[in-house]
């Protein structure tokens, strides 16, 4: 049983992790526009736009949402089980997610800060590199950890169509066959991944955060 | 030519379909090298006069020009360019919290594409001439509120720029704080030559700093000129000025028992506020002289001084005669 929790385990961390880095990669960026146009003067009727889109794919189940994605994801990954296959339904359930929390971030900067960057003439460039970002950095970090575990359990849910990794582990060997050891051996290294994660993200916040 | 010119200046906010004027044609000119006032008590439109000036606030019509530049028509590029030689120093001082002192201060200049290690090196400079050497690594948040509020100064200066705005910069402060942040500004201002405009609250900031003042009173300006001649009207006007108000209606009072008696209001400037100017006026003169209340301040160009004073005998209106001419406001005031 050893060698198929340990392939589980590592396929999970796969998955986490690589949709993980491609949420923030899109994400993040995506918040940053969000809060853009939410400031700006001329440009809010497509804050709207982008709002409602936002808590469109944010309201969808994620089971519901892979049903929903299997012809794209056919398409993008070339199949529509395994990991790689999961990675991309995963990503395009985190994106939005992340989007939204990094726009709530960047709304902490106080309107002070940014009034006195404006003043010295900062370009769009310069304030979203050298203030916006760095000023809400434990905030992003903090997100970070959130997001990663909400993977941790979309994953779980994946698995149970076909993504591989822990959950798909404990519903065939523990839901269909009665091995409710591997159930719980599955429960306990999905948790400590989950309490690693938040631990490591407000260690790094509580130290970037002056 | 002045270093910025505000005209027929007028600023709304839209609020529940309401419309609420807070700044009502302004007109206001500062020169070159000059510190001036923008004066009035909370809520009568200061601080958005200050933001109007480097554009944080749009105004609905008017022009701002500074420097020759009507910075109102000019392309956002343009005007970003030009923020660059205004600093502002804001109420709260906004400092970035995640950055060092020292990044801080060199913050502007790098935005302004100085290579970093001149960029260091001039942020160093002004921050021991601020006296924040022994701060340079630490961070905002591990700073005091003066030191803040020197960081703020020190970024709003390193790029050298030709005006500095400052925001209520003794509302936090106790008065020694105080005392030192005005004797900065007044270096700030001969030393660097930069051109100051400070909003306050405070009567006693603009006494001991300000070349000029603008007084505003619910979103008009009701005064601009030389600080002595505001100083000088308000005094002699009851309405504005309630401790003067109550003092003259004491001395009514007093002075209501004897007769013939008549109250005279004095406002002397400059040298004259310590000459003998009562007894060289009244010298042998029929004239007994009641002085009920005096006081001299420090002005930043020189003296200013009030004096409250009863007089009666025969050459009474000989003797004002002469005061008129030798102080530089008199008002006689009848029982």
């Amino acid at each position: 049983m050893i060698p198929e929790i340990t392939k589980a385990t590592v396929e999970s961390l796969y998955m986490i992790f690589v949709s993980g880095l491609l949420s923030i990669a899109i994400g993040m960026p995506l918040g940053i526009l969000l809060y853009t146009f939410s400031i700006s003067r001329r440009l809010t009727s497509i804050y709207r736009v982008m709002d409602v889109c936002v808590n469109i794919f944010r309201s969808i189940p994620f089971i519901i949402l892979i049903l929903l994605l299997i012809p794209v994801t056919r398409r993008v990954s070339g199949t529509i089980i395994g990991p790689n296959a999961a990675i991309f339904n995963l990503t395009v359930a985190a994106v939005p997610f992340f989007g939204r929390l990094t726009e709530n971030a960047l709304n902490t900067l106080p309107k002070g800060v940014s009034d006195s960057a404006q003043a010295m003439g900062v370009s769009y460039r310069q304030f979203v590199l050298m203030v916006l970002v760095p000023e809400t950095l434990p905030e992003h970090i903090l997100n970070a950890s959130v997001l990663l575990i909400n993977l941790v359990t979309y994953t779980a849910i994946a698995g149970a169509v076909g993504a591989g990794g822990l959950g798909q582990l404990a519903i065939n060997y523990g839901y269909y066959r009665f091995q409710w050891d591997v159930v719980l051996y599955s429960v306990i290294i999905l948790v400590l991944i989950s309490q690693v994660i938040q631990l490591l993200g407000t260690r790094v916040a509580k130290i970037l955060r002056k | 030519m002045k270093l910025l010119e505000v005209k027929d200046l007028h600023v709304s906010y839209a609020d529940k379909g309401r419309i609420a004027v807070v700044l009502d044609n302004i007109n206001l000119s500062v020169d070159h090298g000059s510190i001036m006032g923008i004066a009035g008590v909370s809520g009568a439109g200061k601080t958005t006069l200050l933001r109007t000036l480097n554009l944080l606030q749009r105004p609905d019509s008017g022009r701002v020009v500074f420097d020759g530049i009507d910075i109102t028509t000019i392309s956002s590029e343009k005007l970003r360019i030009l923020r660059r030689r205004v600093g502002v120093i804001f109420q709260s001082y906004n400092l970035f919290r995640s950055k060092t002192v020292l990044r801080n201060i060199a913050f502007p200049l790098l935005v302004g594409g100085i290579a970093k290690k001149e960029a260091l090196r001039k942020a160093r400079e002004i921050a021991e001439e601020l006296e924040l050497t022994h701060r340079l690594n630490a961070y905002p948040s591990q700073l005091s509120g003066g030191e803040q509020q020197r960081v703020s100064i020190a970024r709003a200066i390193v790029t050298n720029p030709k005006m500095i705005l400052l925001d209520e910069p003794t509302s936090a402060l106790d008065p020694v704080l105080t005392s030192r942040i005005l004797r900065l500004i007044r270096r700030v201002n001969s030393e660097h030559g930069i051109t100051v405009i400070v909003v306050t609250h405070d009567m006693d900031v603009v006494k001991r700093v300000c070349d000029e003042i603008a007084y505003l009173e619910k979103g008009k300006m009701i005064f601009c000129g030389p600080t002595h001649d505001y100083f000088s009207e308000h005094y002699l006007s009851i309405t504005r000025d309630e401790h003067a108000a109550e003092q003259l209606s004491k001395a009514k009072q007093l002075l209501a028992k004897r007769d013939r008696s008549r109250l005279v209001r004095l406002v002397f400037w400059g040298e004259a506020t310590v000459e003998p100017i009562l007894w060289r006026c009244s010298s042998g003169l029929d004239v007994t002289i009641n002085i009920i209340y005096g006081e001299i301040e420090d002005f930043k160009h020189g003296p200013f001084g009030t004096l409250l004073i009863g007089a009666s005998g025969g050459d009474t209106d000989l003797f004002l005669d002469h005061l008129s001419e030798n102080v530089y406001k008199m008002e006689v005031l009848d029982l």
